[in-house]
C-alpha cells in the first residue's frame, strides 16, 4: 500500500493506512501510515469487534489531521482481541482421519473422505452464518481434487473442464477447497484461533498433503512462472519443510 | 502478533527481503478538517464482488467496491496463502471497514463515505509496477468528490 500511498498524494488526494510490517513502512518513508500488532490478514484487528474495529479505523484517519508531513509513522498501541469464549466449548479439529478409509485407494480417496466427512460441519457454519463462501474457479471439488492429483503423479497440463490457464485453476481450486475446508472447521463448536485452523489444515489434512505433492511437481517444472508459483503460492512457507521437502521457499 | 520477532523465521525473513527504496519526491497533501472531508479505502487485498472477475495471479488491474454494497456481497481471490482468511469470511470489516466507515459518517466524525471503493490485489508485483493503476483510479476519486483515502492491506 506504500506506493499507492505515493501515487494518490502526488494526485493530489491525502491518504493515511493501516501498516502490518512497520520496518518496511518506515524503510519507505510514506506519508501517513497507523502501524498495528495484528496477524497479516487483519489489518483491523478481529473479526466481530465492531468498537475495536473503529478505534483503530478512527486512529487511521486522525492521522489525516497531521501538519507535521511529509513522512508520519504512528503506532497503533493495543493488541487485537483474543476472541476467547470462555463459557464455551473448547474447538477441537473437525473429524479424526486416522485410520481414515479411502474409497478408491491413494490420496485421491483420502480427499474424497475426508469431503464427505467434513460435508456436515460446513453445512452448519453455512446455516449459522446464513451464507459460504461463493466458489471461484467454477469447477466441482472433485474436478479439483483430480486435477490436483494428475499434477501430483506428473501430469504437465491435465485435462481439466475450465478456460482458465493451469496456475489461475490451481490457484483457485485450491483457495475454493481450503475455504470450504476451513468453513467446515468453523462450524465445529468452540472457537479456533486463526493458527490452530491454519495448524489443522496444513498439518492434518490429506487435502494439504495432495496440494502439497502438486505443488513439488509444478516448482519442479522448467517453466518460469510455473515453477515460481509452485514455489510461492500453493503452501504457506512455514509449512513447506513437511509438505514440499527439497524444494526451497521463495524469499 | 505482526511483530517481525514473533513470526516463524521463514516468513519474517521474506517480509524484510522486500524492496522498500523511499521515492524520490515525498508528496504530502492536507485538507480539510476530516469531518468536512469525503472518504473512499482502498484496498490492497483482492476483494471484489461476487461474480466480477477474479485477480489473476499477478494482477495489476482494479475492482470497483460499490459503496451501496452489503459487505457479505464482497469475496476474495488475492493469490498469497501467507495471511489468514479466516477473519475475513467471519467478518469482512476485519479486511475491509466499510461498515465502520459509514457509522463515523453517521456520527459526523467524516464528511460522507465516497460513492466508490477500489480493489487491487497486492501481490508479485514491484511498487513502481502500480503507478498507472493509481492514477488512473486517483482520476475517478476526483470525479467521486474524494478529499481522503484510507489504505487497507492485507
Amino acid at each position: 500500500m506504500g506506493a499507492a500511498s505515493h501515487y494518490l498524494e502526488d494526485e493530489g488526494i491525502a491518504t493515511t493506512g493501516i501498516s502490518l510490517v512497520r520496518d518496511n513502512t518506515e524503510r519507505m518513508e510514506l506519508p501517513r501510515f497507523l502501524w498495528v500488532p495484528f496477524e497479516l490478514g487483519r489489518p483491523f484487528g478481529a473479526p466481530d469487534e465492531p468498537d475495536f474495529q473503529r478505534r483503530v479505523l478512527r486512529a487511521a484517519l486522525g492521522l489525516l489531521e497531521r501538519k507535521d508531513g511529509p513522512v508520519v509513522l504512528e503506532d497503533y498501541p493495543d493488541d487485537a482481541p483474543a476472541g476467547d469464549d470462555d463459557d464455551g466449548p473448547a474447538w477441537s479439529c473437525p473429524v479424526s482421519f486416522a485410520g481414515a478409509a479411502a474409497d478408491d485407494g491413494g490420496l485421491v480417496g483420502e480427499v474424497l473422505a475426508e469431503l464427505r466427512r467434513l460435508a456436515p460441519w460446513q453445512e452448519m457454519y453455512a446455516a449459522r452464518r446464513g451464507r459460504s463462501a461463493p466458489p471461484a474457479s467454477g469447477l466441482s471439488h472433485e474436478q479439483i481434487v483430480r486435477g490436483l492429483s494428475a499434477l501430483a503423479i506428473g501430469a504437465r497440463d491435465p485435462s481439466v473442464a475450465t478456460n482458465l490457464p493451469l496456475p489461475e485453476w490451481v490457484r483457485l481450486g485450491c483457495d475454493d477447497l481450503r475455504t470450504w475446508y476451513m468453513e467446515a472447521a468453523q462450524g465445529r463448536p468452540g472457537r479456533a484461533t486463526s493458527v490452530e485452523l491454519r495448524d489443522w489444515f496444513w498439518r492434518e489434512t490429506a487435502l494439504a498433503r495432495l496440494i502439497g505433492a502438486a505443488a513439488v511437481r509444478i516448482a519442479g517444472s522448467e517453466h518460469p512462472a510455473l515453477h515460481m508459483f509452485g514455489r510461492r503460492a500453493m503452501v504457506p512457507r512455514v509449512y513447506m519443510d513437511d509438505l514440499m521437502p527439497g524444494v526451497e521457499p521463495y524469499i | 502478533m505482526v511483530r517481525l520477532s514473533d513470526m516463524p523465521e521463514v516468513e519474517a525473513a521474506h517480509l524484510v527481503a522486500k524492496e522498500c527504496v523511499p521515492f524520490a519526491t515525498r508528496p504530502w497533501v492536507e485538507g480539510p478538517p476530516l469531518a468536512e472531508r469525503r472518504v473512499a479505502l482502498v484496498t490492497s487485498a483482492g476483494l471484489h464482488r461476487v461474480g466480477d472477475r477474479a485477480f489473476s495471479t499477478v494482477d495489476l488491474s482494479y475492482r470497483v467496491i460499490p459503496n451501496s454494497i452489503s459487505t457479505n456481497d464482497l469475496t476474495m481471490t488475492h493469490s498469497s496463502v501467507h495471511f489468514d482468511r479466516t477473519g475475513f469470511r467471519e467478518d469482512v470489516n476485519v479486511v475491509f471497514p466499510l461498515d465502520r466507515l459509514r457509522e463515523l459518517e453517521g456520527e459526523g466524525e467524516i464528511g460522507s463515505v465516497a460513492d466508490y471503493h477500489y480493489s487491487l490485489m497486492g501481490a508479485g508485483w514491484p511498487p513502481e509496477a502500480i503507478e498507472d493503476t493509481m492514477r488512473e483510479i486517483a482520476a475517478r476519486l476526483r470525479e467521486d468528490g474524494v478529499e481522503a483515502v484510507c489504505l487497507c492491506p492485507v
